[in-house]
């Protein structure tokens, strides 16, 4: 059975398994099929073992006493149970938010905004000629990016495969591993500070002089050479520039005179997804406030949690305690969590509910998002009753 | 780290005693990192004391000989991610599989020359690789393109 990879946003769509193994999956991908079983979450009451009803009831409760409460998390969950936690947030007249906060947020929101023209994956394979990898190692963070929809493969105007066919740029702090492969055909562009690598393609275009001037030249030429260009930014991108208009000025710049488009490189499965379903709603794609009606800095799960405006949290499939700051996750133990996941997680050790639920993807069916925008259908290996749409819908229900 | 004959020669007995059969050491060496001929088949070598040391290097350098597939490609796989990028540049791959491995999927043929497996990647059938039979090529696409350095050859 061919499966949907829900691991990162490439959703790899010829995963398959058999005779216990697993096929074609990266070793991310690999982990989240081969061991969905263990680590498992159980119901929990404040420590005490309970089963899930009473679970989801407190934590309606909870959720009803709270006076400012925030729900965060949802990027490995379904489109369709980020619709329902919006409408909880919306009930709750409360904040919402994801990681792509302090993630890619920011370049999703211009790319929905059409601030930048973007294309998809699948586009890419079949005509990008220059791919230009701005701040990004997929090497780590989306490993088969390059084999599956980018660099490596044939496409339709592109037969002749990578050596002939593309023209990689890897542009990074560091030489990274993305950045080794930058061989033949191939530029590896090490920057001190993004900010003069923008303005120097913006300088070039115009035909003035600049720092990466060379390197800007080769590339824009190549870029003329083809009627597709790509580039995929990455965090290094988002905190490397401290304005973004900057770049939105530089890829409005290089499409005189070349055909350049932007897609945001990747991140967690369904971050998009959870970006775009915000987005249609209220216009924005992540820190929203319904109470406000507007979406603020102020209103990042984060910047909640250290200013401790919130005194109640339901968090849904990610793990703070884990990823965020100390400073900032311990703020955690001060107010009321209730934490909706497949696993045992680190902040559903010191949550006061916990919620199990199951793995999208592999126990619960649905739509995931790919970082192109692409919708994709996601069959579960066995279906599993008490999934993330179920218990959300219940808490729904139950305020 | 790639051997080379040159560093075989260097703790070989250089007497041209020609025991194994090969005119010289340096050709001993050659057909030794070719697989064609045995390090026991240097009698010196195992018979006179002297040699011990060298002898005890050689078998540690030799080592990597036995691991590697016989177009000498080894795979480490507690260095591979499953990136998948050796599958997609394969020129064999992309020429049997132009629906499957040539367009960036996971091979969709039933032997192909490497697949990823459980997250790494697995040499399945190494007698289609260009590098095999009488005819071969040195053919390094699939390590040129490891970012991780997971596959090498014998030859470095």
């Amino acid at each position: 059975m061919i499966m949907i990879c829900p691991g990162c946003s490439c959703l790899c769509d010829d995963v398959y398994i058999k005779e216990g193994k697993v096929f074609n999956a990266c070793r991310r991908g690999k982990e989240i099929f081969a061991k969905y079983n263990e680590n498992r979450a159980v119901a929990r009451v404040d420590g005490r073992e309970v089963d899930v009803d009473t679970a989801i009831e407190k934590a309606v409760e909870i959720l009803k006493e709270a006076k400012n409460p925030a729900i965060y998390g949802l990027d490995t969950t379904v489109v369709e149970a980020q619709k329902i936690a919006i409408d909880v947030a919306e009930k709750l007249n409360g904040y919402i938010d994801d990681n792509s906060s302090f993630c890619l947020g920011e370049l999703v929101e211009a790319v929905l905004k059409g601030e930048m023209p973007t294309t998809t994956l699948d586009e890419v394979r079949d005509n990008a000629y220059v791919l230009v990898y701005w701040g990004t190692n997929p090497y780590h963070s989306l490993s088969r990016h390059l084999s599956k929809y980018t660099y490596y493969p044939r496409g339709k105007k592109r037969p002749r495969g990578y050596d002939e066919d593309r023209f990689l740029v890897v542009v990074d702090v560091r030489r990274s591993e993305t950045a080794v492969l930058a061989k033949k055909n191939a530029r590896f562009i090490r920057v001190d500070d993004d900010a003069e690598l923008v303005d120097s393609f913006v300088k070039v275009v115009e035909g003035k002089a600049a720092k990466y001037a060379k390197d800007a030249g080769v590339i824009i030429n190549e870029m003329k050479r083809a009627d597709f260009n790509v580039i995929f930014g990455g965090l290094g991108l988002k905190y490397g520039l401290k304005d973004l208009n900057q770049f939105k000025e530089m890829v409005k710049k290089l499409n005189e005179v070349a055909p350049v488009y932007f897609i945001p490189a990747g991140f967690h499965g369904n971050m998009r997804g959870f970006n775009e379903t915000l987005f249609e709603r209220v216009g924005h794609v992540n820190k929203y406030s319904f109470r406000d009606g507007k979406s603020d800095e102020e209103f990042a799960f984060t910047e909640l949690l250290k200013n401790e405006k919130i005194d109640a949290a339901l968090i849904v499939g990610t793990d703070p305690v884990y990823s965020l700051p100390f400073e900032v996750s311990s703020k955690l133990g001060k107010i009321n969590t209730i934490v909706v996941d497949p696993r045992m997680s680190f902040t559903a050790r010191i949550a006061d509910v916990v919620i199990p639920s199951a793995i999208s993807g592999v126990e619960a069916g649905g739509t995931m998002v790919r970082s192109d925008g692409v919708r994709v259908k996601l069959e579960p290996l066995e279906e599993k009753e008490v999934n993330d749409v179920y218990i959300l819908n219940k808490i729904k229900e139950g305020l | 780290m790639a051997l080379n004959p040159m560093d075989i020669y260097k703790l070989l007995p250089k007497t041209n005693c020609k025991k194994c059969g090969e005119a010289t050491c340096m050709s001993f060496a050659f057909k030794l990192l070719n697989r064609e001929k045995k390090l026991e088949d240097c009698k010196p070598l195992y018979e006179d004391k002297k040699y011990e040391r060298q002898r005890k290097k050689l078998e540690e350098m030799l080592k990597p000989l036995e691991e590697a597939t016989e177009t000498g490609l080894i795979v480490d796989e507690s260095l591979c991610t499953g990136c998948g990028n050796c599958v997609v540049v394969c020129p064999v791959h992309v020429e049997k599989d132009p629906k499957g491995a040539a367009v960036g999927n996971g091979p969709t043929i039933d032997d192909p020359i490497l697949r990823v497996e459980d997250g790494v990647v697995k040499v399945i059938n190494m007698q289609a690789c260009r590098r095999y039979g009488k005819n071969r090529v040195l053919c390094v696409v699939c390590r040129e393109n490891c970012p991780s350095d997971a596959i090498r050859f014998l030859e470095g």
